[in-house]
């Protein structure tokens, strides 16, 4: 019995005890001086469990009385999670031991929070999703002020917390209210007490507050105040990692607990999404504007995102679901590319993150600005990179759930959001002349950013087959 | 020849120039020129099945999930818009090979113009609406690389950005369009579209498609209100204005609205929305065009109103209409374009594009003034070239419609032939001046052969409109209705209104022109509004809106991110609430009596004192304690001893240590809101409080779902857990696992006091503690002589109660954990007489060991019974006689709850432990005599120090 509930979570196992005895290793030996090796054995360790899970996991199973699943939406996003969490932690070696601040807690707590992850999207039960979410969750809050010298840093971390702590009660007291009213923390309990597609009152108040609590993670306004200060004061390898995998992660959690455990009351969590969708789209493509400052630009940007990816969600269908998984994938990729160019810029050896500093960059690095430019419109979601075929996607999934008129919404905000996009891509190509910006890269950012580049070109033959594997995962969740 | 492979060719080909410009500019150019030869040869090929009215069709399967097809059809739209572009284009290579000076890379020139040239095509022959979208942005696209291609010109930067900025979003505004028409129809291939006109047109979402729709359509050609970036995007090579700016990626926009006529046309949005826009840009065009003194602004505002004509006349939603606009396409592409080359070719000889330093060219450049004569005559609408007979049926066709378009479209036609015959005059005519930049002369056949071959077309054309032409017009124009118009192109029509109209038009336009000296300068001294610096303005403003937006609300202050979340967990709520059906609970209330209404009401005041006085910290402790014993008699009365006792002894450990660690933090909150901020988070805070209170009263006045866990409990205590005190079995049996976990969070929580601490003492918070200076003077009698003693008193019999209450916690009120809590207290009280340092020197204890033997001795437990064949933690229990007491029950639990114990007492001691050191950096100096009370000591009130 329980060496079956154990085969079922063996990648997680094996991460916990790689993660514990990184640590200790690392203490006992040489403690800092061990940082890039144990950096690069985590980024060995991630992509080998994504090798293990994407091609040797198949079929549905269960673990721990239910409380745990390992289905194809949870492969999906695993290996999405292992594999981004590993391509932003390689490109980050180099700037972090640059400076001083790679310390060997640094890969280990993100080995906790990608085991924190792996833990959400494979969650069957509210206390499973509440033990993967605040593995992951104090984990981030470290990270977000691992750099204990630097004000902004630490003020960051510690806004973080505070409005991370009040977003993780809201969603106890939401589990409290749900399990109170339905009489069971399982999704497959809960959702069984579910009549006529309507959840009943104190059941769907809790899942109100579920709902604000994930909305947290997932920074979807008006939950998402942390993020451009979070993002700003953050050491910029932080931030990449804030923009990839615990995106990813909360998404995928929220789907599983909007159709594993209220799947069948679509009507009355659609609306509450939507509304989610929509304020991010606007606020991040509005608020991102007037920033000067490349990271909360990237904040906002990521807000804006969210916003699409959530409007898959809305659709309540597995059409929905599926587009959603395609946009996070993008999404990843597009913001890997992003960040590994971001972290390469630099004046006299100082990190420079301002937008003023791109001016005529395209002269410089023409092959570099090219990658930008294909990144920042395909961010833009302009056809034919492969940010277009993702935000395609969820605004046909919304338009066929029956809200033609948010997905309208949505195309307004993506112009609005275009606006900086082409505003960057303009500044590389036609800005004033400046003292321009380098770009020293180390080979591990440069193929990054390149290959993501080249995936949001590519990939319009046939998205890779991302596809399928996303249209099998949201198979399982929406049946 | 395949459509997709004549779609692919451009793109395919755009690898050639780069790898052949080594061979030479020439080898450049051909190679250019037979890929796009070889494409119009494809296209040839299938014109003779298009004339017959067949659709050629290529189908491959791309992404289906996305409703993603690459389907290409070729039909009498595309025919005409493909042999535009090819044609066009084919003249355009030949032309930029000359005018290219020899440092422009002319490689990079035609690989982007190649790649530009794919994209156009490819709009013109997508069967599939995605299919065509990803084209149409790859027009944006290219353009852009195409325009920014000329780095050196400043002003080049500012027109590249404004046509990239207003077409990208057009077309992205246009997905949005082209979403809810392909989920209308059911299918995103245009096929299928045409065919559900009817039902498009009366789907409510039909008005925010056309919308969207046309804001892509009228950006990319440059139509009333996005028309200003056309003449900006000027500042392009002349080769790459004459062919995207005039002759196809702004036509573009009204091939797509060519293309959708059948579905969207019709209606009176469409009326108005098209054929407004239209009516306007035409007028509005040509009367900037007049007054514009560069030769290729004067052209671009031609353009626009050019183009405004074609689509008021797709506007229209007649058949006459949409025959006249493709007319006047085929006849505006060959003019426009060979003017265009002219103004090149007067530019490259003169080097200057400026009206006022030109003139008199006639006679420097003879050829040159018959293609420049015979285009803009054509433009002007002159009898006997071809944009007389297409202006002609646009005026017939503005006079059926009514009075007021009638009026407008002579207007405009009038301005056009002002500007038309200025670009001839002005520039031609005249006297030879002495001053020009350059001495111009007549180029070589490379230049002026491509426009001479255009004019050629204009002069065919127009003399014999039906034999050259008039199949094709009917063919494109079957096409765009989706019927059989009839097509009778001639040159005379008769005594018509149009001719009227006409007459009057060229006449008005040959006074303005004579008048045009006068005119100029009042037009130059109009207040009129820019549209650039409108533009610039309204980026700035929404700029500056924005950056209000995201500093206003995210100004850094965690209190308002705080307010706003709950604001809005509060709106959700109340939503939640709101929309689904209540009923109130039906469980009886417990009968209330007088004692516990008295406690709630502590509870209410002490709270609502908390509020009032926080910001005296010290009182604001001792109500939050009164808040915590009002709680501890709240289980008290609900028969829960044990949940009372311990947040009777946690209350009083975290107060004393909280007062302990305030006195080296500032004794009161400083008021940093205003009134009305406070006020507006009192709301906040209350709506939240009613929220809570609301749900709260909901749950309990409800039946559980399910039937409480507290009989399985009370039922298996004894059986299973060997006590009687269920709160203790649970904690040390039934959830022993749990608690095992708790205990070490305990230990780590106090251990990251203890590192806290510790670097904190390492830094500069070390140097500030040394120098601290009390905010308030210390009273002399720092140990009062009675609480020493008291305490002293106190200290074995508290922790003879803490035995006590840990012995007896199996089976009745106590446990491990209150015990630890009472013997933390008991060693509390004794650095609260006493002092820190007097305290520390009289304990040995390592209080990290006592928390590690806590633990071990847990863990041991639960192992022990691994070893003896059971499961982790189970316990088992007997009566025993320990002489001289009396007969004991003890469960090997107790084992368990020892180690609970000791982690309790550990924990607390290190956290005490660590507020002690800081006390001791802060000056408390060791005092090993607490009963120190010196009369003389200075500070003591009433003597002065000495």
């Amino acid at each position: 019995m329980i060496s079956a509930d154990i085969s079922v979570m063996m990648p997680e196992i094996a991460l916990a005890v790689y993660a514990m005895a990184a640590l200790l290793g690392a203490v006992w030996t040489g403690k800092d001086a061990t940082a890039p090796l144990v950096t690069w054995t985590t980024v060995a360790v991630f992509l080998g469990l994504a090798a293990w899970i994407g091609l040797g996991g198949q079929g549905e199973r269960t673990a721990f009385s239910g409380m745990i699943a390992d289905d194809a939406f949870s492969r999906f996003a695993k290996v999405a999670i292992l594999v981004s969490a590993a391509a932003v932690l390689a490109m980050s070696q180099d700037y972090m031991t640059r400076r001083g601040i790679l310390r060997f807690e640094y890969p280990v707590l993100i080995a906790l929070a990608v085991l924190g992850m792996m833990v959400m999207v494979s969650a069957q039960d509210l206390i499973a999703l509440y033990m993967g979410l605040e593995l992951q969750s104090l984990a981030l809050y470290v990270v977000a002020a691992i750099r204990r010298d630097s004000v902004r840093s630490t003020e960051a971390g510690l806004k973080y917390f505070v409005l991370g702590a009040l977003s993780s009660g809201l969603l106890l007291y939401g589990a409290s209210l749900a399990y109170g009213f339905a009489g069971t923390t399982r999704f497959d309990g809960i959702i069984a007490t579910i009549e006529g597609g309507h959840a009943s009152l104190g059941l769907l108040v809790g899942l109100v507050f579920l709902i604000t609590g994930l909305a947290f993670k997932v920074s979807a306004v008006p939950f998402h105040m942390w993020t451009p200060d979070v993002y700003e004061g953050a050491p910029t390898p932080v931030t990449a990692f804030f923009a990839t995998a615990p995106k990813l992660a909360a998404m995928g959690l929220l789907a599983r607990l909007l159709h594993d455990a209220f799947g069948t009351a679509t009507a009355d969590w659609g609306q509450i999404i939507a509304l989610l969708a929509v304020l991010s789209m606007f606020l991040g493509a509005i608020a991102a504007i007037g920033q000067r400052d490349l990271k909360r630009l990237m904040a906002y940007s990521s807000i804006a995102h969210m916003g699409f990816a959530l409007l898959g969600l809305a659709a309540g269908t597995a059409a929905g679901v599926e587009a959603m998984l395609v946009y996070m994938a993008v999404y990843v990729a597009m913001n890997v590319g992003t960040f590994a160019f971001i972290l390469s810029m630099e004046k006299d050896g100082t990190p420079v993150t301002s937008i003023d500093a791109l001016h005529l960059y395209a002269r410089a690095e023409p092959l570099k600005a090219l990658a930008m430019l294909v990144l920042l419109f395909s961010l833009a979601g302009v056809p034919p990179m492969l940010g277009f075929f993702a935000k395609f996607g969820v605004l046909r999934a919304v338009v066929e759930g029956g809200m033609p008129l948010v997905a309208v919404l949505g195309v307004i905000a993506s112009v609005i959001g275009a606006f900086y996009y082409l505003r960057i891509v303009y500044f590389m190509y036609f800005g004033t002349e400046r003292e321009a910006v380098e770009t020293r890269m180390v080979p591990v950012q440069w193929g990054l950013l390149m290959a993501s580049a080249f995936v949001m070109v590519a990939g319009v033959v046939n998205l890779f087959g991302i596809e399928a594997a996303a249209a099998a995962a949201a198979d399982v969740l929406v049946r | 020849m395949s459509l997709a492979l004549i779609a692919a060719l451009p793109f395919l080909g755009a690898l050639l120039p780069g790898v052949m410009i080594r061979a030479g500019r020439n080898a450049c150019a051909t190679v250019t020129g037979s890929v796009t030869a070889l494409a119009l040869l494809g296209i040839l090929l299938h014109a003779p099945a298009v004339m017959r009215g067949e659709v050629v069709t290529a189908r491959f399967e791309w992404i289906p999930a996305l409703g993603l097809n690459a389907t290409f059809m070729l039909d009498g739209l595309g025919l005409l818009f493909s042999l535009l572009i090819l044609g066009i284009g084919l003249l355009i290579i030949t032309y930029a090979r000359f005018y290219l000076a020899k440092s422009d890379p002319m490689g990079q020139f035609y690989t982007y113009l190649l790649l530009f040239q794919g994209a156009m095509v490819g709009i013109v022959l997508s069967d599939n609406v995605l299919l065509l979208l990803i084209f149409w942005e790859l027009t944006s696209l290219s353009s852009f690389l195409l325009i920014g291609y000329w780095r050196h010109l400043p002003e080049g930067r500012q027109g590249a950005r404004m046509a990239l900025a207003v077409t990208g979003m057009g077309g992205l505004a246009m997905i949005g369009g082209m979403l809810i028409l392909g989920n209308i129809a059911g299918s995103y291939d245009l096929s299928v579209i045409l065919t559900q006109g009817d039902a498009i047109r009366a789907d409510p979402l039909y008005l925010p498609a056309l919308i969207l729709i046309l804001l892509g359509a009228f950006t990319k050609s440059a139509q009333f209100p996005f028309h200003f970036w056309l003449p900006h995007a000027m500042a392009a090579p002349t080769p790459v204005s004459a062919y995207l700016h005039s002759a196809t990626m702004v036509k573009a926009g009204l091939f797509l609205m060519a293309r959708l006529w059948p579905v969207l046309s019709g209606t009176d949005a469409w009326f108005w929305l098209v054929g407004g826009a239209g009516l306007i840009t035409m007028v509005l065009g040509a009367v900037i065009a007049l007054f514009k003194d560069d030769l290729k602004a004067l052209l671009a505002f031609s353009t626009v109103s050019h183009l405004g004509l074609i689509t008021m006349l797709l506007g229209l939603g007649t058949e006459f209409g949409a025959v006249a606009a493709v007319f006047h396409i085929i006849n505006h592409a060959t003019f426009k374009a060979a003017l265009f080359m002219t103004a090149g070719i007067v530019d490259h000889e003169a080097h200057t594009r400026d009206i006022r330093r030109l003139g008199g060219l006639r006679a420097l450049m003879p050829v040159t003034f018959v293609i420049a004569a015979i285009g803009s005559l054509s433009m002007a609408g002159i009898p006997a070239f071809n944009g007389f007979l297409s202006k002609e049926m646009m005026l017939e066709a503005a006079w059926d419609t009514g009075t007021g378009f009638a009026v407008l479209a002579t207007l405009g036609a009038l301005f056009s032939v002002g500007y038309s015959l200025r670009y001839l005059v002005h520039t031609f005519l005249g006297p030879v001046r002495d001053d020009y930049p350059h001495t111009p002369h007549d180029p070589g056949p490379g230049l002026w052969l491509p426009p001479a071959f255009l004019a050629v077309l204009v002069v065919v054309i127009g003399l014999v409109p039906q034999a050259a032409v008039g199949g094709f017009v009917k063919v494109v124009a079957g096409a765009v209705t989706l019927g059989e118009p009839t097509v009778y192109l001639k040159l005379w029509h008769g005594l018509v209104p149009a001719l009227y109209m006409s007459i009057a038009a060229v006449v008005g336009g040959a006074i303005l022109l004579a008048l045009h000296g006068g005119l100029s300068r009042a037009w130059d001294a109009a207040p009129r509004p820019e549209a650039k610096a409108i533009f610039d303005a309204l980026v700035d403003a929404c700029a500056r809106a924005a950056r209000g937006l995201s500093d206003g609300l995210h100004d850094g202050a965690v209190s308002r991110y705080l307010a706003i979340m709950t604001a809005a967990v509060l709106a959700y709520g109340f939503w939640a609430w709101s929309g689904g059906e209540h009923t109130p609970g039906l469980r009886i209330a417990t009968p209330l009596s007088p004692v516990p209404v008295i406690f709630a009401a502590l509870l209410a005041v002490a709270s609502l004192a908390l509020v009032a006085l926080h910001r005296r910290r010290f009182v604001a402790l001792v109500v939050i304690s009164i808040v915590g014993l009002v709680v501890s008699m709240a289980f008290v009365h609900f028969s829960a001893p044990d949940l009372a006792l311990t947040q009777l002894t946690v209350e009083v450990v975290t107060i004393i240590l909280l007062l302990l660690a305030l006195n080296y933090l500032p004794k009161a909150t400083p008021v940093e809101t205003t009134a009305a901020r406070r006020l507006l988070d009192g709301a906040i805070a209350l709506g939240a409080g009613i929220g809570v209170a609301a749900l709260t009263w909901a749950f309990l006045s409800r039946d559980r779902a399910l039937p409480a866990i507290s009989d399985y409990h009370l039922a298996n205590s004894y059986e299973g857990g060997g006590g009687n005190n269920v709160v203790n079995v649970i904690l040390v049996d039934f959830r022993g696992f749990d608690t095992m976990g708790e205990i070490i969070v305990l230990g780590i929580a106090a251990l990251v006091i203890f590192a806290l601490v510790d670097g904190l003492l390492r830094g500069p918070a070390s140097r500030w503690l040394a120098n601290r200076v009390p905010d308030m003077p210390q009273a002399g009698d720092r140990h009062p002589l009675m609480m020493v003693v008291a305490t002293r008193i106190a200290l074995p019999i508290a922790l003879a109660v803490a035995v006590f209450i840990f012995l007896r916690g199996h089976n009745e009120p106590g446990g491990g954990f209150i015990a630890g809590l009472v013997a933390a207290i008991a060693l509390l009280m004794q650095y609260m007489a006493s002092g820190f340092a007097w305290s520390e020197s009289r304990q040995h204890f390592d209080y990290h060991g006592v928390i590690a033997l806590g633990v071990a001795i847990a863990v041991l437990t639960g192992v022990a019974s691994l070893l003896l064949g059971w499961n982790f933690l189970t316990s088992t229990n007997e009566y025993v006689t320990v002489w001289p007491l009396s007969k004991v029950h003890l469960a090997s639990a107790i084992a368990f709850d020892l180690g609970v114990f000791l982690t309790v007492v550990g924990s607390v001691m290190l956290a005490l432990a660590s507020l002690s050191r800081i006390g001791r950096r802060a000056g408390e100096g060791v005092n090993l005599t607490p009963m120190d009370i010196d009369p003389e000591a200075p500070g003591r009130a009433g003597k002065e120090p000495h």
